[in-house]
């Protein structure tokens, strides 16, 4: 008997994991936990089987663990998107963007359907937060939206699964995990993530069109009298069109002035003139332009610049992701506060949810470091590379499984635990296969998006849920009494952007050159990094230590 | 049952007050980070203390604020099952796993960190990076962090009992995950 246990002891500890797990106690204790119990049982079995190699002195390298965790620059991009995310909707940004885009789109079928999924994708290029911009688009379109007759499940639906592109655009705060846990730069898996994401919207949009043109009824335009902002779309194309003749003047001026990143910075110019060009017209009232096109220009100047500043950095090489996040959190602070809507407690409640959300992550991380020591001294990592490498159909059996197998685990939990605890184990496997670990991350990525969506513990519908009004209400703008959206409306909507999502799974897996293109990383991280490496271990005395580390390269194996 | 439920509400206070203002750091985080970025850009000069501040503070950050968000009730749990039990189960079941988990892992975690600390300290560690901080503090938070998280522990389990003989009127907080709708100023219903 102790003997079968000392020999199965790997598969014993993740079903008591998993036992802990679903016990509802805060995760990153379970994980703790589990892992100390187990450390214990396997020093007493060690005797029993080759495949222990663990002894007490071995513990003592936790502190230096959770100190590692600690030291991560990584990570600390997670708070710094969070917070910046939080001020951004605390900023009015949403609003501002969702009332011009839907303006401009509104004459059109599906109009508000399309404003949603562009403004979604320009909120998550800003940020990372589901929550805020489903919150966000849930509050200010949804009731425009059931105001002029949109089918319910679609609206709902079209607005938690934008909300969810914040996941999957960079800077996502799941492809800062995932690259932090494949051992992958997050500039690499940002440039992965960028083509698909953009995909995926281009996706929602045509799925609105389709409707559109099946079921004109669903997705009705905006009557005239909403469009406060009038007609003029003519003098907006002319303004674009000056832009971009600005823009291929500078890129021209500047392409042998500056090494790399001049089309961006002619982009930049460009941007700026037509920016101010605008803000001119609408101060002095010389009526250059439209009121449309002013208003456009105005509203969605600024979170490009932040687009830019976050990302254009990162993808330039300027800033690491981290620095990126710190300065777009600052560029959010400036925004709000030029807008005047910064004040104490705003500050001071965006601080304290990003505390919470950062210190849970980073306690998951901890736990699931802890629980690492003793899966891998038990050779853990061995039983699951055997499990996968058993299946039939090799490299594809396996992505096929474990597409599958997070799906699943994506409709119970979400994307911080399946990132942590799963994740890692399954890292090492995918290099065996000889699978660029960047690709497998982004197609993870796509995945753990559907989480958000798939009932009943999705958290977009979730969100959607607590703002969309469950009971019938007085609208005062159409005096009329407009019915509540039941739960059930929400998940029927989210059903076609899950099969959208599942396409999506399939085209980057079919494509990897989609988010691996040949050119290779975009930034060289080599150009970014300063620190030096540490030398050798911390302190003495410390035992050797195998290859343990669920961040280690994969690659050694341990026998 | 009422000295004891006094104990726990003098640690709340203090596992409160901490949460209530660590949180600055952030803040703190980001400003030094902006600043390391822009600096490093225009004058092309970075200083290590200057990038290894950015994740002491952070590391200070939530290695303190571990109790507090234990208090709030932050940290996430898997509820699949355990949303379906009685709000009792859910306490029994809580006031077991912080005995049988989270006490002996913090104290685990203590009794490791002391040596920890205290090595570093004697020999006044130095980060391995040219022109890097000393050490000893940021291992010296997670110490403190380990300590706030055992007496916080001892308020829970405090408060647990409490509840379950009925000498504690309120219940825990609700379970937050993450970002909610309430940190967004969303109380739930149509707002316009």
């Amino acid at each position: 008997m102790i003997e079968f246990i000392a020999h199965n002891l790997a598969p014993i500890m993740f079903l008591s994991l998993i036992a802990f797990l679903l016990l509802g106690y805060p995760v990153a204790f379970s994980l703790a936990a589990n892992g100390l119990l187990f450390f214990w049982i396997a020093v007493e079995l060690s005797p029993y089987s080759n495949d222990i190699r663990l002894s007490w002195p071995l513990l003592q390298t936790l502190p230096i663990r959770v100190l590692d965790v600690m030291r991560n620059d990584t990570l600390l991009a997670i708070p710094f998107f969070t917070f910046m995310g939080i001020i951004l909707e605390k900023s009015g940004m949403a609003e501002d963007l969702l009332d011009t885009v839907g303006q401009l789109f509104g004459p059109i079928r599906g109009g508000l359907a399309y404003a949603v999924i562009l403004v979604g994708a320009l909120l998550a290029a800003t940020t990372g937060v589901v929550a805020a911009s489903v919150i966000a688009m849930g509050l200010i379109s949804l009731p425009i939206m059931l105001r002029y007759g949109y089918d319910r499940p679609l609206a709902t639906g079209v607005i938690a699964a934008s909300g969810t592109l914040a996941q999957i655009i960079p800077p996502s705060l799941v492809l800062i995990v995932l690259a932090d846990q494949l051992g992958r730069s997050v500039g690499d898996m940002y440039a992965g993530a960028l083509i698909p994401g953009l995909i995926l919207t281009g996706l929602y949009c045509l799925y609105v069109f389709v409707v559109s043109i099946l079921r004109p009824a669903k997705v009705p335009a905006l009557p005239a009298e909403v469009r406060t902002l009038g007609g003029g779309v003519m003098s907006l194309i002319v303004a674009l069109l000056v832009g971009a003749i600005i823009a291929f003047a500078a890129n021209y001026l500047l392409q042998d002035r500056i090494e790399n990143g001049a089309a961006i910075w002619a982009a930049t110019i460009a941007v700026a003139l037509v920016y101010f060009a605008a803000v001119l017209d609408k101060l002095l009232g010389v009526g250059v332009l439209s009121r449309l096109a002013q208003q456009v220009i105005i509203v969605l100047i600024p979170p490009l610049a932040l687009i830019f500043l976050v990302l254009g950095t990162i993808f330039l090489g300027i800033a690491t992701p981290t620095e990126g996040g710190a300065m777009g959190a600052t560029g959010a602070l400036v925004l709000a506060f030029a807008k005047r809507r910064l004040d104490f407690k705003t500050m001071s409640d965006a601080l304290e949810a990003t505390t919470r959300l950062a210190c849970f992550v980073m306690f998951i991380l901890i736990g699931s470091r802890i629980f690492s020591l003793t899966f891998y001294g038990i050779n853990g990592h061995i039983w699951v590379e055997e499990l996968f490498t058993a299946l039939p159909g090799g490299e594809w059996g396996f992505l096929i499984a474990v597409n599958i197998l997070v799906f699943v685990l994506g409709c119970f939990i979400d994307f911080f635990e399946i990132a942590f605890i799963v994740i890692p184990l399954l890292a090492p496997v995918a290099v065996k296969f000889g699978i660029d670990l960047v690709w497998f991350g982004v197609i993870l990525g796509v995945n753990m998006q559907t989480s958000f969506l798939t009932p009943p513990f999705g958290f977009a519908l979730f969100y959607m849920r607590s703002v969309a009004p469950a009971a019938a209400w007085f609208d005062k703008v159409s005096s009329r009494t407009i019915a509540g959206v039941s739960t059930l409306q929400i998940y029927r909507g989210a059903v076609a952007f899950i099969i959208l999502q599942c396409i999506m799974i399939v085209v980057v897996l079919l494509f990897p050159r989609l988010s691996i293109p040949d050119a290779g990383p975009a930034i060289d991280p080599s150009t970014i990094e300063i620190e030096l490496p540490p030398l050798g271990g911390e302190g003495e005395g410390q035992p050797e230590l195998p290859p343990l580390d669920f961040g280690q390269p994969p690659e050694i194996n341990p026998q | 049952m009422q000295p004891l439920l006094a104990v726990s509400r003098v640690i709340d206070a203090v596992t409160g007050f901490i949460g209530h203002h660590i949180r600055w750091l952030i803040l703190a985080a980001v400003l030094v980070s902006t600043t390391n970025a822009i600096i490093r850009k225009l004058f092309d000069i970075s200083s290590n203390a200057w990038l290894e501040l950015q994740w002491y503070l952070f590391g200070a950050l939530f290695m303190l604020a571990a109790a507090y968000v234990l208090q709030r009730n932050g940290h996430v749990r898997i509820d699949v099952v355990s949303g379906r039990l009685a709000e009792r189960t859910r306490q029994w079941i809580d006031l077991f796993c912080h005995i049988l988990m989270l006490l002996p892992l913090v104290l685990v975690m203590i009794s490791l960190g002391i040596p920890f600390v205290i090595e570093s300290y004697q020999s006044q560690e130095i980060s391995t990076n040219a022109g890097g901080l000393i050490i000893w503090p940021s291992k010296l938070f997670i110490l403190l962090g380990f300590f706030l998280l055992l007496f916080q522990a001892v308020s829970e389990i405090i408060k647990r009992i409490g509840f379950l003989t009925g000498a504690l009127k309120e219940p825990e907080p609700e379970p937050t995950h993450g970002i909610t709708p309430e940190d967004l100023g969303v109380h739930g219903g149509p707002q316009k």
